[in-house]
């Protein structure tokens, strides 16, 4: 059964996969995309990648259950859009290509962790976005939305990061296994 | 055309065997063969190849079919024949089937996985299962490699010489697998594990090794090249030294590497002496070390 620590180190890990990842992509995207001071207003597509920022307090209030669901939904968002990136297109290096399906392939597992620790904490699993197809926009505005993808992902792990490590603080292995096993796991 | 043409034929058609159990066949006489040939069930005569089958083997159902029964089944061959005498002398052949004997498959043991770190190629992983297949079926066995996680079932890893490999690799997440086995005969599953790859990689050894001895003549310092990068994971190491020539490996305290570097110092070595040194890595979850990298050798100072 996944454990919390383990997930927390999955995201650690997809924080640095996506570090240098991001890099490659960005590169490949081109200016000025991958100019370290570029900052373009937030122009997102139809289905709004759900922003990792959140204020201090909002944060802070939040129990474990809210915390687990808005990372899940995220992640269930982010997931979508990652599959519609441009890295398909054949020009895109194939070693890009592997990255990316790589990264997914973690992603998707850690989607899968984080169902498995709201099931052994009772949690029920929030909805979660239907494969809608994106809309056509320009290359210009594809290329501003994987921008931003890559950075929503960024913050997203890097709050995950910090949202595991407060979970599997607050909730001993024990009572994640006891859960578990009254729910006939 | 012939005095006795086909007139029947043999149930089942193609049998597989098992060796543990017995076997029972008929000889299934056509009407036409009993009307016109005045053939009859208990004119059967059964042959395994050439060899005519003991009659304690037979018996006669009805006029038209004959049964032969095969407690031992190892003594059976293809073709198993069913042939019948006519006009009292003749044998004249009715049917043949093939008879494949085998054993249905044990249960495989001992199933255990390692991840690979390849040397090359856009694919940085290799994960292989391997597992102990029993005991031989002498039949066309299938073994499946099975994986999934909690919500994810994965493509099947069709197996080859009781091994499968794989290029999907996912750290950190449990991943649960298992083997199916299948053949005519049967079909029997593995014991399952679960397991976080992460746990199970054997890194590439470090490469590139380098020493220096700078001033101190009893002190060496052994640089290198380190293959594997995956943050957050850490390495350690096992160093071994020894004097040129000579059997006996010397090993650095493990608890003296056991922390992610690229280089040691090395010291109490004897000065002006020429020696070979070499390293391996592991994981700092892993259990499987690396290779040993390649030796490299080096002078201490003089005195």
């Amino acid at each position: 059964r996944q454990s919390i620590q383990q997930t927390y180190d999955l995201t650690r890990y997809l924080e640095h996969q996506l570090h240098s990842l991001a890099a490659t992509y960005l590169s490949y995207l081109g200016p000025p995309f991958n100019e370290p001071d570029f900052d373009p207003p937030r122009l997102i597509g139809a289905e709004a990648v759900p922003s990792a920022t959140v204020d201090f307090q909002e944060w802070h209030s939040l129990n474990d259950n809210a915390r687990l669901a808005a990372n899940y939904q995220a992640y269930s968002h982010l997931l979508c859009y990652l599959s519609t990136m441009d890295g398909k297109s054949p020009v895109a290096m194939p070693t890009l290509r592997h990255s990316l399906a790589h990264f997914r392939a973690s992603l998707q597992g850690l989607l899968g962790s984080i169902a498995g620790i709201m099931a052994s904490l009772g949690y029920q699993l929030p909805p979660t976005p239907t494969d809608g197809t994106p809309p056509l926009r320009s290359q210009f505005l594809r290329k501003m939305d994987d921008f931003w993808l890559l950075k929503e992902l960024q913050t997203w792990l890097w709050r995950s990061a910090k949202d595991f490590n407060r979970l599997r603080k607050r909730v001993p292995p024990s009572a994640v296994m006891l859960h578990l096993e009254s729910r006939g796991f | 055309d012939g005095y006795a043409r086909s007139c029947g034929y043999i149930t089942p058609e193609s049998a597989v065997v098992s060796l543990e159990s017995s076997f029972t066949a008929y000889c299934i006489l056509s009407d036409y063969c009993l009307d016109y040939g005045n053939l009859r069930a208990d004119k059967v005569i059964w042959r395994i190849q050439t060899k005519v089958v003991p009659k304690e083997h037979y018996s006669i159902i009805n006029e038209t079919v004959s049964r032969v029964t095969f407690n031992d089944t190892s003594i059976l061959a293809s073709p198993l024949t069913c042939n019948i005498l006519v006009a009292g002398s003749i044998e004249q052949n009715i049917y043949g089937i093939q008879v494949a004997l085998g054993f249905s498959p044990d249960k495989p043991e001992n199933l255990s996985c390692i991840v690979h770190q390849l040397q090359t190629g856009r694919k940085k992983y290799s994960q292989t299962c391997t597992w102990e297949p029993g005991r031989y079926t002498f039949l066309d066995t299938n073994y499946t490699l099975k994986s999934r996680w909690p919500n994810e079932e994965f493509p099947d890893c069709l197996g080859a010489n009781n091994s499968c490999t794989s290029t999907a690799v996912v750290f950190f997440v449990d991943l649960e697998v298992w083997v199916e086995a299948k053949n005519a005969l049967g079909i029997v599953e593995s014991d399952r594990i679960v397991f976080d790859p992460i746990k199970h990689v054997k890194p590439l050894p470090p490469s590139n090794l380098s020493l220096n001895s700078g001033e101190l003549p009893r002190v060496l310092k052994l640089s290198w090249e380190n293959l594997f990068h995956e943050a957050p994971l850490e390495l350690r190491f096992q160093i071994r030294y020894k004097i040129i020539d000579s059997i006996n490996w010397i090993q650095v305290p493990l608890e003296d590497t056991a922390t992610q570097r690229d280089s040691f110092f090395i010291q109490d070595l004897r000065p002006n002496t020429k020696y070979v040194f070499q390293l391996r890595c592991v994981t700092s979850w892993g259990e499987h070390w690396s290779d040993w990298s390649k030796e490299v050798v080096g002078f201490t100072a003089e005195d």
